[in-house]
């Protein structure tokens, strides 16, 4: 737990020495509520029959998508920025060099991050609950959580991967840049899936993205536990189991080939 | 009989150059040969100097060493241990000083720093930092930002960190190039203050003079192959040198 420990004050102590940043942050959240609520008064409540399964309301239904959709984008680059910062810096070799697990390296990189990820979801239901009238009182907190650690164990390894193809080729993976823009498109952040067609209905249930929405959007808009979830819940279960051992081997792969390469430090 | 504090036996290394079109099209990478069967052995307390020219595989030595890169023939035991089979086991007794001044953490304190790599160490910083922060005299620097110090305190951080589990085997990569002559002494004298306590250095240096203060043993690296070299009342290190680089070739380019 030490080192794990280590790498969170060491974020923490960072994130301290530019404290306008999160101000920063919040602030363009803030500024996204706002947008998208005067989106939510154009489209008045009962106006589409799309969003009846989310409460007929535009706003606390796109609030979800925006907020998971930034804890997503910190899955997917958190681990490709801090090991890209690794090795531009030379503190990657150092790490190595001690004894410290690369799965330790990995995750106690990006623990912060994910934190704070998670701190700014709750900054958008809050910041939604005080000054736009989100209603939260249906919410059901234990399949929230679920549901959002879910969506973090489903999209990490895609991140580790692309962490991987960092280490060997000094790019990241683009496939995680298509993926993010994808799962925007048809993962359901600005509008239901139900609005596409059949086909790229079809093609959004492949995004983990989708179910870790629809979870959440259930979870939070009408209560729904996780009993009642267990689709979208099972579906990201199963990414998760297969795609976190996968990823973690890839990276441990990348890192041997990266030791023969000798692209560590290369960049 | 115990364990020499260092054993590279027949150390080889090939870097291909690998790129996404060797994948795409399954065709052989060209590479380049770093270094070319090194073999020594050096015993607890011994300080091995290695000079060379730019590109010549010194730091993919010490790399090696450092289990940062992967032979591509050979084996190396640090105290006896596998580096490769075993290689937590051979990181806790080695230190690895870089002399890469970026591979600190610019906003954070000197002591914030140290901690956290004394963490990775599994190490309390607050007992493992006094130790190294009174012996490099980094006393009055632990709580200033790093991007605040002189290139020499930086130096001194960098050994400092390398020091902080009292490793039994020091790596040094170039420690006194950019220092001026009297931190380029103290880090000199430090060297020498290792030996007393049995330390074992790999130093890897330009300077001859430093090589030759230091050193119990002189190598010289030429085209990825190691020469243990012995300077003679007949022949000064510098001519000795000149004459081993010339003859076994330079850098691999």
């Amino acid at each position: 737990m030490g080192k794990v420990w280590a790498f969170f004050v060491r974020d923490f102590l960072w994130e301290l020495s530019y404290p306008l940043v999160p101000l920063w942050r919040w602030g363009g959240i803030v500024f996204r509520l706002v947008t998208f609520y005067f989106l939510g008064v154009l489209i008045s409540p009962g106006a589409s029959s799309y969003l009846a399964p989310y409460g007929g309301y535009y706003f606390p239904f796109v609030v979800l998508g925006l907020a998971l959709a930034s804890f997503q984008e910190v899955a997917l680059t958190s681990v490709s920025e801090s090991i890209s910062y690794g090795m531009h810096t030379g503190t990657l070799e150092i790490m190595l060099a001690t004894p410290t697990s690369l799965s330790t390296i990995v995750f106690s990189s990006v623990l912060y991050q994910f934190s704070i990820a998670a701190l700014e979801i709750l900054l958008y239901l809050a910041f939604g609950a005080w000054f736009f009238n989100l209603s939260l009182a249906q919410a059901n907190i234990p399949a929230t959580a679920a549901f959002l650690l879910l969506a973090l164990l489903a999209h990490l390894p895609l991140g580790i991967i692309s962490a991987g193809f960092l280490l060997i080729f000094k790019r990241g993976s683009p496939i995680t840049v298509l993926f993010g823009h994808f799962s925007a498109l048809l993962g359901g952040v600005y509008f239901p899936v139900q609005v596409l067609p059949g086909w790229l209905q079809s093609l959004s249930f492949f995004i983990p993205f989708t179910h870790a929405l629809e979870g959440l959007r259930q979870a939070v808009i009408n209560g729904k536990g996780l009993l009642e979830l267990k689709t979208p819940a099972a579906v990201l279960c199963i990414l998760a189991a297969v795609l976190m051992p996968l990823s973690l081997a890839f990276f441990a792969w990348a890192v041997r080939q990266a030791k023969r390469l000798g692209t560590l430090s290369q960049y | 009989m115990s364990a020499p504090a260092v054993a590279v036996q027949g150390l080889s290394k090939y870097f291909p150059q690998l790129e996404l079109r060797h994948l795409l099209t399954f065709r052989r990478p060209e590479g380049v040969w770093a270094l070319r069967q090194v073999a020594f052995e050096l015993n607890p307390g011994e300080i091995l100097c290695i000079l060379g020219p730019n590109g010549s595989g010194k730091t993919t030595l010490i790399k090696l060493i450092a289990t940062l890169l992967i032979p591509t023939e050979g084996r190396i035991f640090i105290h006896g241990q596998d580096t490769i089979r075993r290689p937590m086991l051979a990181k806790r007794r080695l230190g690895f000083i870089t002399c890469n001044e970026w591979s600190f953490y610019g906003p954070l304190s000197g002591w914030q720093n140290l901690a956290f790599f004394a963490r990775l160490h599994g190490l309390d910083p607050r007992t493992a930092i006094p130790p190294v922060a009174r012996l490099l005299k980094l006393a009055p620097y632990l709580d200033r930002r790093f991007f605040s110090y002189s290139t020499g305190i930086k130096r001194r951080f960098d050994l400092a960190r390398g020091m902080l589990h009292q490793p039994d085997l020091l790596l040094m990569d170039e420690p006194t190039t950019n220092l001026d002559p009297i931190a380029a002494g103290e880090v000199r004298d430090l060297i020498g203050r290792l030996r007393e306590e049995g330390k074992t250095v790999i130093l890897v240096t330009h300077r001859l003079g430093e090589a030759q203060k230091l050193g119990d043993r002189l190598a010289v690296m030429t085209a990825g192959r190691l020469h243990e070299i012995r300077p003679s009342p007949q022949e000064s290190l510098e001519d000795l040198y000149r004459r081993t680089v010339q003859e076994e070739g330079g850098a691999l380019g």
